[in-house]
């Protein structure tokens, strides 16, 4: 059997330690460890994009990220998108707009969004390249870009 | 595999047949929620990573994972322990007398933006922003690209147009690989067993005054964005004042067992001025430096033609000043 | 009081209110079945068998069953009651007895402790096969001497539509098109994997969660495979991570498997199949072929029409003779054709498992059949908008194929006008179209007219059942039996459930479908999904209603016959400043113990229709679709940029704002994915593309511009006149996109999807680096015709 390590990351601003299998992945370490079920796993090789989280502020898929190498790192899950009870304003346009469907692709999306928010990228179709990593089958990302395009503070976003 | 006693009057499965019933019933996948190794080591300095490659020759170095977790998920690569390059200090984009030193665990969104490769090396740039899709680039990392040794690697055509050198080292010593001799055959590197690359170092290309430089990678998928590429191509050119292209240099991604410098087509192009009729000849030379096959991404004759038309453009936009 | 009352004015119905379900959604709250655990709950694994066809000689479990973890390894002889899950014939095993006829087929069923120890165990389970031929080609399969995949041969069933006289129709017919389309299947690709938790009692009963959309055939398939009672078996649909038809019957297989083993261990059993296998082995939208020979007047309109379809079903039947029902009455679209012939054949192969996918075999014929509309309108010089016009039906003729009389108005001419206003169709044919560069800019039209909810074969299950609750504080809770899986079931009953009482939407919670507190509604598919749970939620209303208007009426002092429900408050007709409360009355109600409880019910009218000839009603009403897309193609390449899409949709009644946009954008982009980019790569019945990096589905990058055109009307039997829209948001937009492309090439392209490698070919000599080639010409089209272009 093999032998645990010990990590310690500071997951939706909290420090948190866990001891893990060394081939546990990052995603099952939220899901599963943290109990932290927001964050979905839609194909297990890093394509679709459903199991996204904030590495250090950085959209990744965490299916590839060993949980041992998110030690000493900062995890945001779409758990952690939310502060003191409101949802994060891409998260609100999300559902103002009515870019939720069958929502399995929705929390990885809520957290490449808040990324391109915090990037400050207000350009449309830059804004879909970066997306592009997110799969939808359900909505046709037409009202995703538009919840979007809203989620940017006044007056800062681009008109398409 | 254990040998199975086929009853008298049965005809058995072929072999590649008995190989994928044997092992293989339940791996049409079959998940692995946790890859499966034993011990995942997180060494502080490069010394200690090198000591341990070389005592545990199983031993797989991991950065971003972005291929290597897929490949120990579906049993392609196997290992019981994983080297985390993470605190080695091997990421970053430096300044050197010998040109730009990336080291081998930067990561390709920061390649995409870093300004001096976008304004020096910008086929590198672009290749770094078109790897899978923005979370693989916040993840991957350059040396990872070269080590995985895929032909359709993105940013494998870019480095050889820039003349790139791949640094690495073992205990036994450090030595520099052209990355045009990295890539051996699908997914198989230069590195020997407990090498590690720690850096790539692109030298200061010559550029006199009088020249114009014009340098591009362009992939070709099924789609706009989150693609392998069936066909790729990175090229850099220098023309001179009197539209004559002194040096050229053509580099193409999976359309042979290794990305591919184009050779025969650089010969053909080298100090001559650029027409339609020579674009043509050119495309037509092209079709002999690479050796595309069909596979489940493209068929070769799809490959051929793409390399054609991103050769023919790139020409088209040397030519066009 | 009318259970379909028309309110303009008030209420929720036609808003954009926030839809119940995407707050907990986009927090990450909503838990599907992965995100569900127990104490002590095993995780299931299936070995499955790599080839397509061998009998199965045996079965080596020692290795398996000595990983550590491993709880139990089954086979089909462990299956306590009858080991079948066809959901309309039984020729599927649940897991393999003898024979295998599929890459996929269930050898053994593993549970462990960990989902990691049961993938290792399944893939030590060692099968003993003996290879057996196996045929790959539909069409080939129905050659004698093809393989038999079951006894009886290949030819499943053939369905056919005869009228009128072809022969006599032929000597009008100034022009023939005739041609070939070979369409590719499509995989659902829903975000979440199949997935299911079974959770015993014993052996007596179980519980099974599922994603699906119709719990009623899991329970039916657990029932059947354990061997127990269908009142013993207890399914409720968890929320669903997308389903497009995809888990419409394909949940019952990982349900029975799970079920099998909770009972076998007496512990809760989890399955989620990983996306490779998910992909082999789960359903898929047909492959077919389909034949054309149409006829036409120089005016352009049609005098005959022949059609002769394969469908390759797969290793079993699933719902392939369904979808062949659906596919053969829409053959021939929604055109006036005196004459018709139509021929529908399906086939076993050792192929892809065919079943339902959002359209059901609609999609496939309505892009042949705007194919050659195409190709009519090109070999007579007649603009393409114009020869539909000339030919769609409308409320003088409207008799549709089978010779069933549609409801007026027919909006077909209506959708098309709208589409191409939207689409700026005349402009964009009066400008001269760019041949600067590789880009080539080109416009297609795609009509389609959708038979909504079940066909006539399928009348047995179009009912459905509701159950509304008024809490004492007047909020409510209401029960369907459709499900919701992203299309937005939840938002409509909600809506129409809302508008019925007058109340807000947010007193009113649709809680997911569970078969212990409905009646057996049948499945989510069809579009019939808010028309079916709202009218049975109607249906609850009205009987809620009977206890609730008295009580009104006494706190009113009015008749209970003047009671108006509105805005929250029950108020007397005429005399709104006399009301109260809904939850006052809801108050009063529970004091004095009257039942506020009401169950209601909703079946489609009984119609005819006989098989043999395809004549009568199939379907119980239609509605219209039309999508004109434009594209830019880059020629050589052959890489397509749908740049945008404008539809017009004939929906009867708006319900909800969001949903119905959604639906339609969402469509648009699943039905360009197939068109283009999406390609089942088999190799002799193994999918060689079995992930997300090789299966290519559209990206944010590559959505379109979607501009919509609602076209709403009176007289729809749905509820408040709402008609479906699920599938007509998909079924026109690939031909559409054909349809555009060709324009822009000027060459046919007779195969889909409309791969790069595929666009290419079809330039043939044509293309400007086709001189490459020349010893190498790629020719796998059979037919190419290259027409003039008219710049």
């Amino acid at each position: 059997m093999a032998e645990r390590v010990t990590i310690t990351l500071t997951l939706n601003g909290e420090r948190r330690i866990f001891e893990v299998l060394p081939g546990r992945r990052l995603l099952d370490l939220l899901r599963d460890d943290a109990g932290l079920i927001g964050t979905k796993e839609g194909c297990g090789a890093g394509e679709c994009g459903a199991c996204t989280v904030l590495l250090d502020g950085a959209p990744v898929t965490s299916c590839l990220v060993l949980a041992a190498s998110a030690d000493g790192h900062e995890v945001v899950t779409v758990e952690g998108l939310q502060s003191a009870g409101h949802l994060h304003p891409f998260q609100e346009a999300l559902v103002k707009h009515g870019g939720v469907q069958c929502g399995f692709c929705t929390p990885g999306i809520a957290v490449t969004g808040a990324a391109i928010v915090a990037r400050g990228e207000a350009d449309p179709s830059e804004q879909a390249r970066l997306l592009s990593g997110n799969l939808c089958r359900c909505t046709g990302y037409t009202k995703v870009m538009e919840a979007l395009q809203d989620a940017f503070p006044e007056g800062s976003h681009a008109k398409s | 595999m254990r040998s199975l006693e086929l009853p008298v009057g049965f005809a058995a499965l072929s072999p590649s047949e008995q190989l994928a019933a044997s092992g293989a019933a339940g791996s049409l996948g079959g998940a692995r929620v946790d890859v499966p190794v034993r011990e995942v080591l997180r060494p502080e300095s490069v010394v200690d990573a090198l000591a341990v490659l070389s005592q545990r020759p199983d031993a797989l170095p991991i950065a971003g994972g972005t291929d290597l977790m897929v490949q120990l998920r579906d049993g392609r690569k196997r290992s019981t322990v994983l080297v985390d390059l993470d605190r080695l200090g091997l990421a970053g984009v430096r300044d050197t007398d010998q040109g730009i030193a990336i080291g081998a665990a930067t990561r390709m969104d920061v390649i995409a933006a870093d300004p001096r490769i976008r304004r020096l090396h910008p086929a590198l740039a672009e290749a770094a922003a078109q790897v899978g899709a923005w979370p693989i680039q916040c993840r991957a990392t350059l040396g990872g690209n070269l080590a995985n040794a895929s032909p359709a690697a993105d940013t494998a055509p870019a480095l050889i147009v820039g003349g790139a050198l791949v640094a690495v080292a073992s205990t036994a010593g450090a030595r520099q690989v052209p990355v045009e001799e990295f890539f051996l055959a699908p997914g198989r590197s230069a590195l020997t067993p407990g090498e590690l690359i720690l850096s790539i170092l692109l030298p200061p290309l010559q550029q006199g005054p009088g020249v114009r430089v014009v340098e591009r990678f362009v992939k070709v998928g099924p789609r706009r964005e989150q693609i392998i590429s069936v066909a790729s191509l990175a090229g850099r050119a220098l023309v001179a004042d009197s539209g004559v292209l002194a040096e050229l240099r053509l580099a193409l991604g999976s359309v042979a067992a290794t990305p591919v410098r184009a050779h025969r087509t650089e010969h053909l192009l080298t100090g001559r001025r650029l027409d339609a009729e020579l674009r043509r000849e050119a495309v037509r030379v092209l079709q002999n430096d690479i050796t595309p096959i069909d596979d489940v991404r493209a068929p070769a004759d799809y490959r051929r033609i793409a390399c054609a038309v991103l050769l023919d453009r790139f020409l088209q936009e040397v030519a066009s000043g | 009081m009318d259970p379909s009352p028309r309110t303009a004015d008030h209420g929720p119905l036609g808003g954009r209110h926030e839809r119940p379900d995407a707050r907990a959604k986009v927090a990450g709250s909503a838990r599907y079945v992965e995100d569900l655990a127990l104490p002590g709950m095993l995780h299931a694994a299936l070995a499955v068998s790599p080839v397509p066809s061998a009998r199965l000689l045996g079965l080596e479990l020692a290795a398996a069953r000595a990983v550590d973890g491993v709880e139990a390894v089954l086979t089909a002889a462990d299956i306590p009651g009858k080991n079948q899950v066809g959901v309309v014939f039984p020729d599927q095993p649940l897991v393999v007895e003898e024979r295998v006829r599929m890459v996929g087929d269930r050898l053994a069923l593993v549970a462990a402790r960990t989902p990691e120890a049961a993938w290792q165990a399944a893939r030590l389970v060692q099968p003993l096969l003996e290879a057996l031929p196996g045929v790959h080609d539909p069409v080939a399969a129905l050659n004698s001497g093809a393989p038999p995949v079951h006894e009886g041969g290949n030819l499943i069933r053939t369905f056919k539509v005869v009228r009128g006289d072809i022969a006599r129709e032929s000597t009008h017919a100034d022009v023939v098109v005739e041609a070939e389309y070979k369409i590719g299947g499509q995989e659902h690709a829903y975000l979440e994997p199949q997935a299911c938790l079974a959770i015993p009692e014993g052996r007596q009963r179980i519980t099974i969660i599922a994603s699906c959309q119709c719990p009623f055939y899991i329970q039916q398939a657990v029932a059947r495979v354990l061997g127990i009672p269908l009142a013993a078996v207890r399914v409720e649909q968890a929320p669903t991570g997308g389903g497009f038809g995809g888990k419409e019957d394909y949940p019952s297989e990982p349900a029975a498997c799970a079920a099998v083993l909770a009972f076998a261990t007496g512990r809760p059993v989890r399955l989620v199949l990983p996306r490779e296998l998910d992909m082999q082995a789960s359903t898929k939208r047909h492959a077919v072929v389909v034949r054309h020979r149409w006829g036409a007047g120089r005016d352009g309109r049609l005098r005959f029409a022949e059609v002769d379809t394969v469908m390759d079903a797969g290793a079993y039947i699933g719902l392939s003779t369904v979808v062949a029902e659906r596919a053969n009455v829409s053959s021939i679209g929604p055109y006036h054709v005196p004459a018709v012939r139509v021929a529908t054949h399906v086939a076993y192969t050792n192929n892809l498992f065919g079943g339902a996918f959002r359209g059901f075999g609609h999609p496939q014929v309505t892009w042949a059949a705007e194919a050659t509309m195409d190709k009519l309108a090109r070999r007579l010089g007649i603009d393409p908008l114009e020869v539909r016009r000339r030919n769609v039906l409308d409320d003088r003729r409207r008799r549709f194929c089978t010779g069933q009389l549609l409801h007026r108005p027919v909006l077909a001419r209506e959708c098309l006008d709208r589409a191409a206003a939207l689409a700026g169709w005349d402009e964009f044919h009066t400008q001269p179209r760019t041949t600067a560069g590789p880009d080539r800019d080109g416009m297609g039209i795609g009509l389609a007219l959708y038979g909504c909810n079940l066909h006539h074969g399928g009348q047995r299950l179009d009912r459905s059942s509701a159950v509304v609750i008024l809490q004492a504080d007047g909020s409510v809770v209401v029960r369907v039996g459709l499900t919701e899986m992203g299309q937005g079931n939840l938002a409509a009953a909600q809506t129409i459930a809302a508008q019925a009482l007058g109340v807000d939407p947010a007193v009113v919670q649709v809680w997911q479908p569970d078969t212990t507190t409905v009646g057996d509604s049948g499945p989510t598919v069809a579009s019939r999904g808010a028309h079916m749970s709202g009218l049975a939620i109607l249906d609850a209303v009205k009987r809620l209603r009977t206890k609730l208007d008295p009580v009104a009426a006494e706190l009113l002092g009015c008749g209970a016959g003047e009671v108006e429900l509105a805005d929250g408050f029950a108020f007397v007709r005429g005399k709104p400043e006399r009301k109260v409360s809904v939850a006052r009355v809801a108050a009063e109600m529970a004091a004095r113990r009257i039942e506020a409880i009401a169950t209601g019910w909703h079946r489609t009218r009984a119609r005819r229709f006989d098989a043999e000839t395809g004549t009568g009603a199939p379907y119980e009403f239609y509605a219209i679709a039309c999508h004109i897309a434009r594209v830019k193609v880059d020629e050589e390449l052959g890489l397509i940029r749908v740049e945008e899409v404008s539809a017009a949709h004939d929906v009867g009644q708006v319900i909800h704002r969001d949903a119905l946009e959604g639906q339609i954008q969402g469509g648009i982009v699943q039905g360009i994915g197939w068109a283009t980019t999406e390609e089942l790569k088999l190799d002799r019945g193994r999918l060689t593309n079995a992930s997300f990096t090789d299966y290519i589905i559209p990206t944010a990058a590559d959505a379109p511009k979607v501009t919509i055109a609602v076209v709403e009307s009176e007289g729809a039997t749905g509820p408040f006149g709402a008609k479906g829209v699920g599938e007509p948001s998909l079924i026109p937009a690939p031909a559409a996109v054909r349809n555009a492309v060709c324009d822009a090439l000027g060459v046919e392209i007779d195969r889909l999807p409309l791969s790069p490698p595929t666009v290419v070919a079809a330039l043939g000599a044509r293309h400007p680096f086709a001189w490459l080639l020349s010893e190498k010409q790629v020719d796998e089209h059979e037919r190419l015709a290259t027409v003039d272009r008219k710049r």
